[in-house]
C-alpha cells in the first residue's frame, strides 16, 4: 500500500469514526465539562453541582435524560449541598444518540456505576416527556423518578423514652425508661417520644463507618443532649436553650472501617424540642444528617454584609425588597440607612442598623430581592408622585459620600439631598430650582417627619428631619 | 501519484505551532482581596485603564501596559452601580451602561473618585430579575450609543423593550431600532463602524451567532415584538415555528440572519465582547477582523466579515485560549496593540478554573501560519493565508474537505444541526505569491454554515496550520 493510500484511508477511517461511534467522554468535554468540570466535581470549586458520586445520576435513568432533555430550574439538593440551578435544556440540541453516549459515560466515569443509557430509552423517554415545555423544577421531577433510599449510617437503633425534669443530663442508666423502641429507619427524632416537655431519649446502635478516617459530628439540641461513641464523648450540648446553632457542639473521633457502638443522651425541659446530629468522614464534604432535623438550615449563598467604611456613605444598587428595581440603597455612617427609587422619583425606604447583604447578589447569578438587613424599617413611598414628565437625572456626591439625587420636571430641577443628623436622624433638604411653579412633596410617614408633605418654591431650600426610632 | 508522497513526507515533518510562540498572554495583578468580575473595560488617556466589575465596582489602572506588570497600581473610581456592561470614555468623564441605565461618570472636585452620576437615559424596563442585562457600545459615527437588551429569564419581554437594541443620542434621546434580540452577550462595530453584537444559543437561536445591528431590523427572536406599539414602529416579523432562518428572512425583507454562526460547541457557547482589529497590524496581520469573547470556552475567536448582496457574512476561526476565567469584555488599544480581556465564571461555568480575571494580550511579532481569510464566490471559496503555501498540499483537493449544515429556527431551546451535506471541492488553484489558494466546490447551500478544514496543509517552511478549521456563513451566495 502506497503512503497516499493508507493517509487517505486513515481520513476515511477518522471521519467515519467521527460520525458514527458517538465519543461520550468528548461529547462530555464538549457540552458538559465547562459547568460539571472534567472530573465530574462541579466547576469552580463547587459552584455548579457534582455528577461524580451524586445520587441524581443512580437509579432510575429517566430522571437524568429528563434534566438533559428539559433542563433544571431552582433549587436542588444534590450530594448534601443547596444549589441554585438554571441548568438550560439540552433535547432541541442533542440528539437520542448523543445524549445516551453522555449519560452513559457520566454513569460509568468518576466511580459512577449506573446503568448504561441507550438511544431507545433517550428516545422513548423524549416522547413521553413532549408535553412538558419549561424545565424541570427539583421537587417535579424527583416526585416522578425518587432519588435512590439511602442507606443509613446508624443501625440496630433502640430508643428509650424517659420522664422527669432536667435542666442537665441526668443518670439515665440509673433511671427506669418508660417505652423502649426499635428505630428501623436509624433516623433520631423526639416526635416519636409521643411527649412534648419534660422527658428523655437515649439511643444506642451502631454507627456503620464506611471507610477508615477521621469523622466529625456536628450537634445541636432543644434543651441538651451529648453524643458518645465507643463509649467517649464526642460533642455535648449542655443546658437549656432553643436549635439556632449558637449552642451546637462539634467533635471529631478516628473510627476504622466498620461498626461502632454509638450513643446520644438528649433531654428536654419545656417549650420547644428538637435535636440534629450530623456527620461528615472520609470524602464526605457535605453533613449527612441522622436525625429528622438537619441542624441550621443552609444559607443557599454566603453572607457578605455591607458597611460604611472610611466614614464614608456605602452605596448598593440591586434589587432591594420593599422598594423598586432600579434603587439606590445608602447606608450612612452610624446606621442609618435609606433606599431611594429612581422609578418613584423618591425616597422609599429608611432603616436603622445594618445596612445590606449583598450576598444573594454577589454569587451566583444574583437571583431575587434582597432585604435590608437592620432593624425598624420605614416604607416612605409606594409609588410616583411627581408627574409623567418628570426625569431621574442620577446624583452627585459629596465628600462625604452623601447623595443629591436630581430629578427633571420640566424646566425645573429638583435636588433632593440626604445626609446623616444628630441623634439617629436623617436630615433630607429639598431644593427646587428654576421656573416658577411651586411644587408638593410627599414625605412619607409624618410620625416621623412632623408632617405629611412639604411644599417648595424656586430657590428656598427645606429641610426635613426623619427620626428613626 | 509523485505528488501525493511527498504531501506523505512532508505531513510526517510538518511542525505543530503554538500560541505562545505568537501571542503572550499574561494575567495583570489585581487588588488584593478584591472580587473582580470584570464585566466593562475602557481606554482612557494616559495609558490608563478603567475597569467595572459585575458587583459594580469601578477601578481606574495604571500601569497596565508595562513590561513589569508587578508595578501595576489601582485606584478604586466609584462603586454601587448596577452590573454594568459597556463602558467607555470621551471628555472627562466615564460613560457606562448599566443595568437600569446609562450614565456618566465624573471627577469634578479631582480626588480621584466620581462624585457625578449622571443618568442620561433610563427608559427601558427592568423588573427584578437577573437575566434582564444591558449590553452598551461606545458612541457610534454619529455619537450615538447602542444599547442590546436581554429577555427577561432569557425567554419572555416582561418589561419594556426587552428584546430591543436602542440608541441613546447624544442628547440623552432613546430610539428603539432593531428587534428580535435574545440574550446578548456583547456589542462592538466592524471596521466600517457597523453595530454587532453576540446573540446567544436558546430560543430561536438554533446556535450562538455575532450579528448584524442594521437599523430596522429584525434578529429572529419574537418575543419582544409587542413592544413596536410604545413607539409607533412598524410590527416585527411573527416568524413560523421549526423553520429555517433562509426561509424565513424571505418572507419578511426586515429579517436580518446572523453575520456570522458560531457553531455550538465546535467554536463556543457563549460569544460576549466584539471589538474590530483597526491598529493596523500591530496585533497581527488581521487588520479590519473581529475578535469576539467566548464566556464558556475561555478563549478569543476570530471573524472575517464580508458584505454579499447587501447583507454581512463571514467565517470564525479559533484564535486565542487559555484564559483563566470566562471572558466577558474585550477591549483592543489600537495604538498600542494591547488586547485587554476579563471576566468571570459566576453563575455560567468556564474552562478557565479561576472566578475571575483581567488579562492582556501582546503580539509576539512573529506571525503563525494561519488561514487569515475566507471569502466567498459563486462556485467556491478563496482561502487567504498568513504565509506561503507548499505547493503541493495546496493545490491537491484531497487536503482539504468541507461539510455544511444549518439549524432548525424555532422556539425550542437551540437546534441539532440538520439538512448536512457534503459540499465537493473539485479543484485547489494557489496563486502567484502562494499565500491565496481558490477552491472550486460542487454543491455550496445557501444559508448553511460551511465548514472547511485543511489539517493536511502545510506552508512552504513546513509549518501546520496553527488552527486547520473555518466556519463561514453562507447568507448570500455571489453571483
Amino acid at each position: 500500500m502506497s503512503a497516499a493510500r493508507l493517509i487517505l484511508l486513515l481520513l476515511i477511517s477518522l471521519l467515519i469514526s467521527r460520525l458514527h461511534g458517538q465519543d461520550g467522554g468528548q461529547l462530555y468535554t464538549l457540552y458538559c465539562s465547562a459547568c460539571h468540570a472534567p472530573d465530574g466535581k462541579g466547576a469552580t470549586g463547587g459552584a455548579f453541582p457534582p455528577l461524580a458520586g451524586s445520587e441524581w445520576v443512580s437509579g432510575d435513568a429517566k430522571r437524568a435524560i429528563g434534566i438533559v432533555l428539559k433542563g433544571l430550574h431552582g433549587p436542588a439538593e444534590i450530594s448534601g449541598k443547596t444549589y441554585n440551578l438554571e441548568m438550560p435544556p439540552q433535547g432541541a440540541v442533542l440528539g437520542d444518540d448523543l445524549i445516551a453516549a453522555i449519560l452513559t459515560y457520566v454513569n460509568s466515569s468518576w466511580g459512577n456505576s449506573g446503568m448504561n443509557v441507550t438511544p431507545e430509552l433517550v428516545k422513548n423517554t423524549r416522547a413521553e416527556m413532549a408535553s412538558r415545555s419549561t424545565p424541570w423544577t427539583a421537587p417535579e421531577i424527583l416526585k416522578i423518578y425518587p432519588l435512590p433510599e439511602k442507606k443509613p449510617a446508624l443501625e440496630n437503633l433502640i430508643s428509650r423514652v424517659y420522664k422527669g425534669q432536667w435542666s442537665q443530663l441526668p443518670e439515665f442508666d440509673k433511671i427506669q425508661a418508660e417505652n423502649v423502641e426499635e428505630e428501623h429507619d436509624g433516623i433520631l427524632s423526639t416526635t416519636l417520644s409521643g411527649l412534648a416537655d419534660n422527658f428523655g431519649i437515649v439511643w444506642e446502635g451502631d454507627f456503620i463507618a464506611r471507610e477508615d478516617g477521621e469523622y466529625e459530628f456536628v450537634l445541636d439540641a432543644d434543651d441538651g443532649a451529648r453524643l458518645l461513641l465507643k463509649g467517649e464523648v464526642v460533642s455535648n450540648v449542655q443546658g437549656i436553650g432553643p436549635m439556632n446553632g449558637g449552642r451546637t457542639s462539634k467533635g471529631k473521633i478516628s473510627l476504622t472501617k466498620g461498626k461502632h457502638p454509638i450513643r446520644v443522651e438528649y433531654y428536654e425541659l419545656n417549650g420547644n424540642e428538637g435535636i440534629s446530629l450530623g456527620w461528615k468522614g472520609p470524602g464526605i464534604t457535605e453533613w449527612q444528617w441522622l436525625s429528622d432535623q438537619t441542624g441550621q438550615p443552609q444559607q443557599a449563598w454566603p453572607s457578605i454584609p455591607l458597611s460604611p467604611k472610611d466614614g464614608k456613605a456605602v452605596i448598593y444598587r440591586n434589587f432591594i425588597e420593599g422598594t423598586t428595581p432600579r434603587s439606590i440603597a445608602f447606608g450612612f455612617p452610624g446606621g442609618l440607612n435609606l433606599a431611594y427609587s429612581a422609578d418613584h422619583l423618591a425616597p422609599t425606604l429608611i432603616w436603622i442598623g445594618e445596612f445590606m447583604n449583598a450576598g444573594r447578589h454577589w454569587t451566583d447569578r444574583g437571583t431575587g430581592n434582597q432585604a435590608p438587613s437592620g432593624d425598624n424599617l420605614v416604607k416612605l413611598a409606594n409609588s410616583r408622585s411627581l408627574p409623567d414628565s418628570a426625569r431621574f437625572k442620577g446624583y452627585t456626591l459629596d465628600p462625604a459620600g452623601n447623595p443629591t439625587f436630581k430629578i427633571q420636571i420640566a424646566d425645573q430641577i429638583l435636588s433632593d439631598n440626604w445626609k446623616p443628623g444628630p441623634d439617629q436622624t436623617l436630615l433630607r433638604t429639598l431644593l427646587l430650582n428654576g421656573g416658577t411653579s411651586t411644587l408638593e412633596i410627599p414625605l412619607g410617614d409624618p410620625a416621623i417627619t412632623g408632617s405629611a408633605t412639604a411644599t417648595l418654591t424656586p430657590g428656598t431650600p427645606a429641610t426635613i428631619t426623619y427620626r428613626l426610632k | 501519484m509523485r505528488i501525493l508522497l511527498s504531501l506523505a513526507a512532508l505531513t510526517t515533518c510538518a511542525f505543530s505551532q503554538i500560541q505562545a510562540d505568537f501571542y503572550n498572554r499574561q494575567e495583570i495583578p489585581l487588588p488584593p482581596g478584591e472580587v473582580m468580575e470584570v464585566s466593562s473595560i475602557a481606554l482612557m488617556p494616559g495609558k490608563k485603564v478603567a475597569v467595572a466589575t459585575r458587583r459594580g465596582d469601578l477601578w481606574i489602572c495604571s500601569g497596565a501596559y508595562d513590561e513589569n506588570l508587578s508595578k501595576v497600581t489601582w485606584v478604586k473610581f466609584a462603586h454601587g452601580l448596577h452590573e454594568p456592561l459597556g463602558m467607555f470614555y470621551k471628555g472627562t468623564s466615564l460613560y457606562l451602561t448599566q443595568r437600569p441605565d446609562f450614565s456618566r461618570l465624573e471627577d469634578t472636585d479631582g480626588d480621584g473618585k466620581a462624585d457625578v452620576f449622571e443618568t442620561i437615559n433610563s427608559e427601558w424596563g427592568i423588573n427584578g430579575d437577573y437575566h434582564e442585562y444591558a449590553f452598551g457600545t461606545a458612541p457610534d459615527k454619529n455619537g450615538d450609543v447602542w444599547i442590546t437588551l436581554c429577555l427577561t429569564g432569557s425567554f419572555t419581554a416582561d418589561s419594556n423593550w426587552r428584546g430591543w437594541a436602542l440608541r441613546i443620542t447624544p442628547d440623552g434621546k432613546m430610539i428603539p431600532t432593531c428587534s428580535g434580540i435574545r440574550s446578548p452577550g456583547g456589542m462592538g462595530f466592524n471596521a466600517e463602524g457597523e453595530v454587532f453584537y453576540s446573540d446567544n444559543q436558546g430560543p430561536w437561536n438554533g446556535s450562538s451567532s455575532v450579528k448584524w445591528l442594521k437599523p430596522g431590523s429584525f434578529q429572529g427572536n419574537p418575543m419582544g415584538n409587542k413592544f413596536h406599539q410604545l413607539a409607533n414602529l412598524p410590527t416585527p416579523p411573527e416568524p413560523a415555528d421549526k423553520s429555517r432562518i433562509l426561509t424565513e428572512r424571505k418572507k419578511f425583507p426586515t429579517f436580518g440572519p446572523p453575520a456570522v454562526v458560531l457553531p455550538h460547541a465546535k467554536v463556543g457557547q457563549s460569544p460576549s465582547g466584539i471589538v474590530a482589529d483597526m491598529s493596523g497590524g500591530k496585533f497581527g496581520p488581521w487588520n479590519h477582523q473581529l475578535y469576539v469573547g467566548e464566556q464558556t470556552h475561555s478563549q478569543v475567536q476570530r471573524i472575517c466579515l464580508e458584505k454579499v448582496n447587501g447583507l454581512y457574512q463571514g467565517a470564525v476561526f479559533h484564535f486565542l485560549e487559555g484564559s483563566e476565567a470566562g471572558i466577558i469584555p474585550v477591549q483592543l488599544d489600537q495604538k498600542e496593540g494591547v488586547l485587554f480581556v476579563g471576566g468571570s465564571n459566576r453563575g455560567w461555568g468556564s474552562r478557565g478554573t479561576k472566578t475571575f480575571t483581567f488579562e492582556r494580550v501582546k503580539w509576539t511579532g512573529k506571525t503563525p501560519f494561519e488561514m487569515k481569510t475566507m471569502t466567498a464566490h459563486s462556485d467556491g471559496f478563496t482561502l487567504n493565508f498568513t504565509e506561503p503555501l507548499d505547493t503541493a498540499a495546496a493545490t491537491n483537493p484531497a487536503s482539504y474537505a468541507m461539510s455544511a449544515w444549518t439549524y432548525i429556527y424555532q422556539s425550542e431551546y437551540g437546534s441539532p444541526e440538520v439538512d448536512q451535506s457534503t459540499p465537493l471541492i473539485t479543484a485547489a488553484k494557489i496563486s502567484g505569491d502562494k499565500k491565496s489558494v481558490r477552491l472550486t466546490i460542487n454543491g455550496l447551500v445557501q444559508g448553511h454554515v460551511h465548514h472547511l478544514t485543511a489539517p493536511g496543509l502545510i506552508s512552504a517552511s513546513g509549518a501546520k496550520l496553527w488552527h486547520p478549521d473555518a466556519f463561514y456563513t453562507l447568507n448570500e451566495i455571489p453571483k
